[in-house]
């Protein structure tokens, strides 16, 4: 194993005792998921001369059953350099599987002496999830340039896959795609690739309970990526008219232990500090050629 | 643990010590470096500068396709002395720890961390049933925010060393004394390039062009490359420099 | 996670962290100890507490005194607080298909260098898979969760000094605990500021 740390693949070391727990208890604890909105669309192309590329939406709420988990978190995950990919369902496994294919395109980059297609990221993604056969529950939009163009798929968490041009997933795809069948248009221009994204997304925060916050975009061309995070904040938090700040010396408590990180150090001279000692002799220790010496190696290296 | 490959009765180690303490395998590994193309090493106040040798053994090479200067993560490139195989096993190899150690702290490793880690698999093939040393030595240039841009060496038998500069291969000797002679402690990147070309040209055979020699170089981000940016990543730190680069570098 | 009970909170105030948790140990609805802390130190400035199942508290705990110690000792530095979370997160995710029943909260401090001069106060939380949140405000989580978000969010304010934010986690999480049967009878706090850690009991309701 080359690095300290969690080996390869994944330990099932506490599924029967947890199976045994959740029979006795009520139910197994629930992980963050992100009922979500997430969009994507292919802009630009044909004949219009503006340039192709993919815009990519999402709301950013994380929900733990029904709790807001996370106001404010990141559904567009970074892939490479020209791809970037929304991931809605579990969101530990969005998380992940776009962190090992990201390292996994990151290698792939390197050997291959040129970017990795989108193509590539959606084989890896989709070849990944069909082997968990959809219990890593990552749902996702993922959107990329290359050199053969501009592509936008989405990604189930069992494997499947669709090319098309505009696409939505999560609790919110719904009223995304209300928004997206009732105004998209092909060659469309960038300003209004963002506009339709940002309302498709706003449409999901304001009628899917799973959705709220706010709304990110991310637009891809072949000039570059840019990451509007928080584009448009619809539902900012009110200020606080009066603070509930406690007078000092309200909360009674009984012990306290102050550790000071203040390292304060005397020094005192005493033998053996610098000094030599009596009865130690000192033996100079025998020392190779150096780097690269006689055996490659130092003695006392 | 069994050897590599489970060679049975003849997994013994191929490195086995001589009467006199030697191990003969590292210094014929050693002697594979001492004759391979002259690459080196500086240390800049403001990065570092790795530089190497592209021989051609034939006119009719294209040498475009060889890669002698490796990037191993967006901090840390490597450069080599020695076998061309056994580097881009090496290669390889760094690439996927440098890959674990993000995967596991969300952050590229040190530059000491992963050299610690290659020295490890180098040594393991002195000590290993059926293998041999890998027979390269490696030059590691890289940034990290703990300890800043620092260069080491890595020798077959797992040894290394941090260095102000370096050199390996063919020219070691000659090269060395002549960074000696260069170096001093606040040189800048710029300065360190052309130190670099001019240690390089010091019994270099034939002509230095952009097309014969790889250069990379390992930059001091600013505070504010490092603020981090929602949805992107920290620019790299280490990068080749293209063919129009070493040639603008060449023609100074 | 309910069968031991249990809940910790931290939160960022001005160059400074505070994490908290109650003391409870729990069998249902039996109480067992009520000197079960849920909060360990890292380094100096950097604490993490772990609501949830006991005996996974135990076995995490251990886990990741191991890792670090490693870091440290290969490394030979000190792991900042966004190292150790990601650490901690990767170490919930490999047990993906069999999770530690545990909602890990990380508070501390960063360690002044030459780019970031300024200590600069970071929480986290996590899932039981290890999926990291990072709140600029305040962190909860244990079986008082949903309490412990409805006081934090009328009690926290920005930039509270150390002492004052002491007064706001205590307040949060003993009026959270008093709704909340499973976590209770006691309850600790650590103030992380970059000269000292305060560390206090209080003196809470024992039912």
């Amino acid at each position: 194993m080359p690095v300290e740390g969690p080996s390869i693949g994944f330990d099932f070391s506490n599924y029967a005792r947890n199976q045994f727990l959740g029979e006795r208890m009520n139910g197994l604890p629930r992980a963050t998921s992100t009922g979500t909105t997430i969009v994507g669309l292919k802009f630009g192309g044909g004949d219009t001369g503006e340039e192709e590329g993919i815009c990519l939406g999402a709301d950013t709420r994380a929900t733990g059953g029904p709790i807001v988990a996370d106001k404010n978190c990141e559904k567009i995950h970074y892939l490479a350099p020209h791809m970037r990919c929304c991931g809605a369902g579990t969101a530990a496994d969005t998380e992940f599987v776009t962190n090992l294919i990201s390292s996994n395109l990151e290698l792939h980059a390197y050997s291959q002496g040129r970017p990795a297609r989108v193509v590539t990221a959606m084989t890896m993604l989709k070849q990944y999830l069909f082997r968990y056969q959809g219990q890593v529950g990552a749902y996702l939009v993922l959107g990329g340039v290359d050199s053969t163009g501009a592509h936008l798929f989405t990604i189930h968490a069992h494997g499947s896959t669709d090319k098309l041009p505009y696409v939505t997933m999560g609790s919110g795809s719904m009223a995304a795609m209300a928004v997206f069948e009732s105004s998209f248009k092909q060659h469309m221009t960038r300003k209004d690739a963002i506009d339709l994204v940002a309302r498709a997304i706003r449409s999901g925060i304001f009628n899917d309970l799973g959705s709220g916050s706010n709304v990110d975009v991310s637009v891809i061309t072949k000039n570059g990526t840019e990451m509007m995070r928080n584009y448009e904040t619809p539902n900012e938090r009110g200020i606080k008219s009066r603070n509930y700040k406690f007078r000092r010396g309200t909360t009674a408590w009984t012990k306290e232990s102050i550790r000071s990180l203040i390292v304060s150090e005397e020094v005192k001279m005493t033998t053996g500090a610098g000094k030599t000692q009596d009865g130690v002799l000192d033996v100079p220790v025998p020392i190779g050629k150096g780097p690269g010496g006689e055996e490659g190696m130092d003695v006392d290296a | 643990m069994a050897a590599p490959g489970g060679g049975g009765a003849y997994s013994f180690s191929l490195t086995t010590f001589s009467p006199s303490g030697k191990l003969v395998q590292i210094e014929h590994a050693l002697a594979a470096v001492a004759g391979g193309t002259t690459s080196l090493g500086i240390k800049a106040t403001n990065g570092i500068v790795l530089a190497t040798e592209k021989k051609a053994s034939s006119l009719l090479l294209d040498t475009s396709v060889l890669e002698k200067v490796a990037p191993i993560c967006p901090n840390i490139g490597f450069v080599y002395s020695g076998m061309g195989p056994d580097f881009r096993i090496l290669v390889a190899k760094a690439r996927k720890i440098a890959q674990a150690y993000w995967k596991v702290y969300g952050e590229y490793p040190p530059t000491k961390v992963l050299v610690q880690e290659v020295a490890g698999v180098m040594q393991k093939a002195t000590q290993s049933g059926g293998v041999r040393p890998y027979g390269i030595s490696l030059l590691i240039a890289g940034w990290d925010s703990h300890r800043g841009q620092s260069l080491y060496q890595v020798d077959p038998s797992g040894s290394y060393w941090a260095w102000k500069a370096s050199a390996i291969g063919k020219n070691m000797v000659n090269g060395k004394t002549f960074l000696e002679k260069r170096y001093n402690d606040d040189l800048s990147l710029e300065d360190a390039i052309h130190t670099a070309l001019l240690t390089l040209k010091e019994g270099f055979e034939g002509e230095m062009t952009e097309n014969t020699i790889e250069i990379g170089i390992v930059t001091v981000p600013t505070a504010e490359q490092l603020q981090e940016k929602p949805g992107e990543r920290l620019p790299p730190t280490f990068r080749k420099l293209t063919e129009s680069e070493v040639k603008d570098y060449l023609s100074l | 996670m309910e069968y031991n009970g249990g809940s910790v909170v931290a939160m960022i105030g001005k160059d400074c962290v505070a994490i908290a948790s109650d003391l409870r140990l729990g069998q249902q609805s039996v109480g067992v100890a009520m000197n079960f802390e849920k909060v360990f130190p890292v380094n100096d400035k950097l604490y993490y507490g772990l609501p949830g199942l006991a005996t996974d508290v135990y076995t995490l705990r251990e886990q990741l005194r191991f890792r670090v110690n490693m870091y440290r000792m290969k490394e030979e530095r000190e792991i900042t607080p966004k190292t150790f979370t990601h650490l901690l997160s990767s170490t919930l995710y490999e047990k993906r298909f069999g999770p530690y029943f545990l909602e890990p909260v990380v508070a501390g401090l960063t360690t002044p260098t030459e780019l970031e001069p300024k200590p600069k106060p970071f929480i986290s939380t996590m899932d039981t898979i290890g999926c990291i949140t990072t709140p600029k405000d305040f962190a909860v989580a244990g079986t008082a969760q949903d309490k412990l978000y409805g006081m934090a969010e009328g009690l926290w304010e920005p930039d509270l000094e150390p002492e004052d934010l002491f007064e706001t986690i205590s307040q949060t999480l003993l009026n959270a605990v008093d709704r909340d049967a499973l976590s209770g009878w006691g309850a600790i706090v650590h103030v992380i500021t970059h000269d000292k850690v305060i560390t206090r009991q209080l003196r809470s309701r024992m039912d």
